[in-house]
């Protein structure tokens, strides 16, 4: 009986596929992340002046438990930040640091406060407060 | 004339009558004009294959030439029984493509095991619940998740600011 489930050469291009998509995923998880933090001015009151947020991080920001219902720019800043790598940024009268912990994930250190590591996918947003009055942080992935 | 007489005809044509039915017949084809014609055609046929049929003969003996072929096909059944005969290299490839193959697969399963993350493990839940530690004794950290627009809010505040600046708390996670 000469009956063969799988040939040796589909075997190989199976397993060299299998590699080379092995190699391509550790390779997406070490790139360097492109960021963006925003120092974001809260108040009850329509802005007169200022950048109003984006509609997507505004609609993201609604949606939690904070008692403002607008949200304007004070100031922005892009960074791109290589795996295990820091970078620090000021923002208004605030001190962090954004470290790359690699897999799309990020370790935000605000300076006199404390420390959060959490996952920073594109589409997901991480806020926390400042040291300004009624304005918050606001730091992202950029597509 | 019906179909038994006309093979009485062949058959007396063939010599295979008895002799008293064979004077019947005989006699029967010298009354009859049509058996007589029969008959004549008949002869005609034989002879006429007679003188078609090729007349071999065979140059030896009858049971030299059987011989011989038996002692042919004999020589040729061990041949065809004997498997081709497999090189090293094939031998080799046999083996070693599957072996490269598992070799390859286990590889690329410990590439991607030692290179995905430490959090991959973890169901993306957990991967997105955040971690909080603060930097005062006296501090603390409210968290809320927005799982459905991925959105984590991390609120720090320190015990004793809490009363002179209670406007920086959210308002809904007093």
């Amino acid at each position: 009986m000469n009956t063969k489930f799988f040939s040796a050469t589909r075997l190989v291009c199976a397993a060299l596929f299998f590699f080379l998509l092995a190699g391509a995923s550790a390779h997406a998880a070490d790139k360097p992340l492109k960021l963006e933090a925003q120092l974001i001015l809260c108040s009850n009151d329509a802005p007169t002046n200022g950048r109003p947020v984006t509609p997507e991080i505004e609609k993201k920001l609604k949606r939690l438990p904070l008692k403002w219902q607008h949200y304007s720019v004070v100031s922005a800043q892009t960074f791109s930040v290589a795996k295990d790598e820091s970078k620090p940024l000021v923002l208004g009268k605030s001190e962090l640091a954004v470290k790359n912990l690699g897999g799309e994930r990020v370790e935000v250190t605000l300076v006199g406060h404390g420390k959060i590591t959490q996952s920073l996918r594109k589409g997901q947003m991480l806020v926390t407060n400042s040291n300004d009055d009624a304005c918050l942080i606001v730091v992202r992935q950029l597509d | 004339m019906n179909l038994e007489q006309q093979l009485k005809l062949q058959a007396f044509l063939d010599g295979e009558l008895p002799e008293r039915e064979a004077r019947e017949i005989l006699s029967w084809t010298q009354r009859d004009g049509v058996a007589a014609a029969l008959l004549a055609e008949l002869k005609n046929t034989r002879q006429a294959m007679a003188k078609s049929e090729p007349h071999l003969s065979l140059p030896e003996a009858r049971e030299f030439f059987w011989s011989k072929i038996e002692r042919e096909i004999q020589r040729r059944e061990p041949v065809a029984a004997i498997a081709p005969e497999v090189t090293l290299f094939t031998a080799l490839r046999r083996w070693l493509l599957p072996a490269v193959a598992v070799s390859a697969l286990v590889i690329a399963g410990m590439i991607a095991h030692f290179n995905v993350p430490k959090t991959a493990g973890a169901t993306v839940a957990d991967a997105d619940t955040p971690t909080v530690e603060t930097t005062l004794a006296n501090s603390d950290a409210t968290t809320y998740r927005d799982a459905s627009e991925g959105t984590t809010l991390v609120w720090f505040s320190v015990a004793a600011d809490d009363s002179s600046v209670p406007s920086k708390t959210p308002a809904a996670i007093n």
